[in-house]
């Protein structure tokens, strides 16, 4: 079993921004067809505030309320997709023989938000970036606790965005906008275990492991939202799959 | 000021996503580069990309020349003028 605490974290999606009105809609879920607002990225410089695109932008809006401005942090950032819609008008470019955007390009790489991000506020820590399929938030945590033996704060954030046509209608994937930014610490914060507890055909069936809501809203029933329900306290402990195996990442009372 | 001289100034504000910049505030004899402007090297290929599609002209990436071309709007009115007089 490892442990790790939690210092302090935010979560973003449209409409959604503080922890209450996370757990409000958690409880009450209802569907969220708006794109995201407009995030204040003030604390970073306008010529680079540029060149966040809107994926950047819904990671920054988790991140920044949560840091300090000038406090060196190393952290892992974890994306399903990424920036999907850039690459693809990348690829539209290709097939019409135009030449690519040169800033396009520097940017289609998965780990362009946490550049950016490590350039805005001239942090040379360690940078993780991770794209996963199977239990996304899962693995960046187990990525951010290897962090931790080394670091006394890790920065964790997992963010994606709804799938641009044409894959949209191939995926199940996120169906809004959504970030998470975590600060795991050594010393600090309320305690979180992850355990491996056995393989997907094993039968567990907890009290307080959360479920879905409302069956009628699939939105809700998606890894990052049921971990967003253990971090609003609203379960005790949530389930994810990976590999075969069924991990739980648990409050530790 | 030229209409090439805004016209340049109203590419490279489109091209480089300068939403909160108005072609007032770019100087015409001020560097558009890390001091002035303040652009930076990305910024330079997106403008030597724009300059290819909108006025036909290829430069080199690496010439001495072309860094000139770009020290600033009042040079960039001098590369497209010379080549319409091509």
């Amino acid at each position: 079993m490892i442990e790790f605490r939690l210092e302090s974290w935010a979560a973003m999606a449209p409409g959604l921004q503080t922890k209450e009105a996370w757990r409000d809609w958690l409880l009450h879920p209802e569907r969220i067809d708006s794109p995201l607002g407009k995030v204040s990225l003030k604390q970073i410089p306008p010529l680079l505030r540029r060149r966040f695109s809107p994926l950047g932008k819904c990671a920054m809006g988790a991140i920044l309320p949560i840091l300090e401005d000038g406090e060196s942090i190393p952290s892992i950032f974890a994306s399903r997709h990424g920036d999907t819609e850039l690459s693809l008008s990348l690829q539209k470019d290709m097939g019409l023989d135009e030449p690519m955007s040169p800033t396009g390009f520097s940017l289609a790489v998965h780990n362009a938000v946490s550049g950016l991000f490590s350039i805005a506020r001239k942090d040379t820590s360690e940078i993780t970036s991770i794209s996963a399929m199977e239990a996304l938030v899962l693995q960046a945590l187990l990525e951010a606790v290897g962090q931790l033996q080394v670091s006394a704060r890790v920065l964790c954030v997992v963010y994606d965005m709804p799938l641009p046509e044409p894959f949209s209608r191939f995926t199940k994937g996120d169906q809004f906008p959504y970030a998470i930014a975590m600060i795991l610490s050594q010393t600090t914060g309320d305690s979180y275990s992850i355990e491996q507890c056995g393989n997907i055909n094993d039968i567990i069936e907890p009290p307080s492991v959360s479920k879905p809501i409302n069956s009628e809203l699939k939105q809700i029933n998606s890894e990052p939202l049921r971990f967003l329900q253990l971090l609003t306290d609203i379960s005790s402990a949530t389930d994810s799959q990976l590999n075969g195996a069924s991990w739980r990442i648990a409050k530790v009372k | 000021m030229s209409n090439l001289h805004l016209e340049l100034k109203q590419m490279i504000i489109e091209t480089l996503d300068l939403e909160d910049i108005d072609t007032s505030e770019i100087i015409n004899d001020e560097p558009l580069f890390v001091e002035g402007l303040g652009l930076d090297s990305i910024d330079a290929l997106e403008i030597g990309l724009a300059l290819q599609k909108k006025y036909g002209i290829t430069l080199k990436s690496d010439s001495e020349e072309t860094r000139q071309y770009f020290s600033s709007i009042n040079a960039l009115v001098e590369l497209v003028e010379s080549h319409r007089s091509k």
